[in-house]
């Protein structure tokens, strides 16, 4: 395994760090406290390439491997404090980009990939249904084939972008009975008969990532927008979690180690009882295990991108990073609330937003549980 | 042994020791359907096309991993055939 970063990725990394430490933390804490999407945050961020890291040249992307896509997004995420914005750009590369990109005709990518990789199209996922999460494919909405449409009915909910996307693939079945068989994937833009937006949900983290629920009542598809073949859906969105679960997390690290920076930092300013808290073993143990969490997380997240470039397949490695990332992110921001003390607890010193942040990461792109349930499987058991 | 038939008889033997244990291996045919009966769900689909991927050092692409390909041991080893 190689993971040593090429002059020209390492000034890449670096010129992303720059840029979003820059332009994009600006009234973070106004929109957060809000709930804002920052759209301009999110076009600079298109005009930068970061959009299109992974998607190739020709339809508009960066055509970046997928060890230097998750190197340039752990250097945005470190950069970046509004991690809303950062995952609002992930839901729209993974859940979206890539599985129209593996699966999409050669119109498909055509009509949609330049203006995903530009920015002037939002998109993500709608799989998640009110009576359906961890259980994804026991799903109720139904697609119906009429003449050159389907149309689609029910509801979608917690979707990432939902707010303000223009192209949502929308998971449905063809056919109840034959269970995980019959869905399919669909290309929904927003503008189609029968599609409504519904109430903007309110989270306790990554505020800044608008979420809806989205209602499709006799929604018109037209039947060149169907995603793959009819009932290939389960492949489609395995896929899609697949690439999800390995990249996702990739700027948590780069948040994690600035969360681990600036702790440092503080345990060494903050006097107590005559010296630096950083003095005291119980605080810098703290400090050690935060290392300990971010080095994890970066092998688990590199060991996976890098197999992957070598055309692996990462069930079980994207199941793992996913997991580690995320459960050690939560206890990173745990750890940065403690040792700042009550400092720590307020909303000015911006780590409890981190928090609060991660929290998420547990529970998107399938739960810790899930996780589990699959590496357990994976390994046999 | 044909080069078809002792791939074919080293997929019956996983699938049968991981998605139908104790089961009489003879109703497993070359054509008995995995994916449209559930035997190969999608956590087994996974299984499986590691299995393949490590067992015949190929790579199953995204789309391949799907009905089309991997309903019976029959067309599972056409996949294999195809990429060795
Ligand atoms: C920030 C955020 C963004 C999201 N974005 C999207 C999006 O863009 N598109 C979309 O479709 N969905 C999205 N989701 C939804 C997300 O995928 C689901 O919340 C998740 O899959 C869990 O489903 P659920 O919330 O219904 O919980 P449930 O499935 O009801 O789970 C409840 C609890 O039971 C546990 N559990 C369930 N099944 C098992 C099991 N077999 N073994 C052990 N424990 C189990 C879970 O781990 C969890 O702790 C998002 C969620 C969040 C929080």
């Amino acid at each position: 395994m190689d993971f040593a970063w090429s002059e020209e990725q390492t000034q890449f990394r670096e010129s992303v760090k720059k840029f979003a430490l820059e332009e994009l933390n600006d009234g973070l804490r106004e929109r957060d406290k809000r709930s804002e999407f920052n759209l301009e945050g999110w076009r600079k961020c298109a005009d930068f390439g970061i959009h299109g890291l992974p998607i190739p040249i020709e339809h508009g992307g960066l055509g970046a491997d997928p060890l230097t896509t998750v190197g340039v997004l752990e250097s945005l995420g470190y950069g970046c404090k509004d991690n809303g914005l950062v995952f609002s750009i992930n839901a729209h590369m993974w859940t979206l980009e890539v599985p129209l990109l593996d699966f999409g005709s050669k119109e498909q990518k055509q009509r949609y990939l330049p203006r995903l990789c530009n920015g002037s199209l939002v998109g993500g996922n709608a799989m998640t249904e009110p009576g359906s999460g961890s259980d994804a494919y026991s799903l109720q909405t139904t697609a119906e084939r009429r003449g050159d449409r389907y149309v689609l009915n029910g509801s979608k909910t917690f979707v990432s972008n939902g707010g303000v996307g223009d192209l949502i693939i929308v998971y449905a079945t063809l056919d109840r009975s034959i269970g995980p068989n019959g869905i399919c994937g669909f290309l929904v833009e927003r503008d189609y008969p029968g599609l409504q937006v519904g109430r903007a949900l309110e989270k306790m983290g990554l505020r800044t990532s608008p979420m809806a629920e989205v209602f499709l009542e006799n929604c018109e598809v037209p039947v060149e927008n169907r995603l793959g073949r009819e009932g290939n859906g389960k492949n489609l969105f395995t896929h899609s979690m697949n690439w999800e679960r390995a990249c996702i997390l990739a700027s948590a690290v780069g948040a994690m180690q600035r969360l681990l920076e600036t702790s440092i930092r503080y345990a060494k300013d903050r006097k107590q009882f005559g010296q630096s808290i950083g003095k005291f073993q119980l605080v810098a143990t703290k400090l050690v295990d935060m290392k300990m969490r971010v080095d994890q997380a970066r092998a688990a997240l590199y060991q996976t991108a890098w197999l992957q470039g070598k055309g692996k397949s990462i069930f079980l490695e994207a199941a793992l990073a996913k997991l580690t990332i995320s459960e050690n992110w939560v206890r990173c921001a745990e750890d940065a609330i403690q040792i700042r003390g009550g400092y720590g607890y307020m909303v000015e010193s911006e780590v409890e937003r981190e928090l609060r942040d991660a929290l998420g990461s547990r529970l998107y792109s399938g739960t810790s549980e899930i996780q589990r349930v699959l590496i357990a499987s994976l390994l046999g058991l | 042994m044909t080069h078809e038939s002792s791939a074919m008889s080293i997929v019956k033997e996983f699938i049968l020791d991981e998605f139908l244990p104790g089961e009489e291996p003879s109703r497993l045919t070359p054509t008995t359907a995995l994916v449209s009966t559930g035997i190969l769900d999608s956590l087994a689909t996974l299984k499986l096309v590691t299995f393949l991927e490590q067992t015949f050092d190929i790579q199953v692409k995204a789309h391949e991993a799907d009905e089309e390909h991997l309903n019976t041991l029959h067309t599972i080893c056409e996949l294999v055939d195809s990429k060795r």
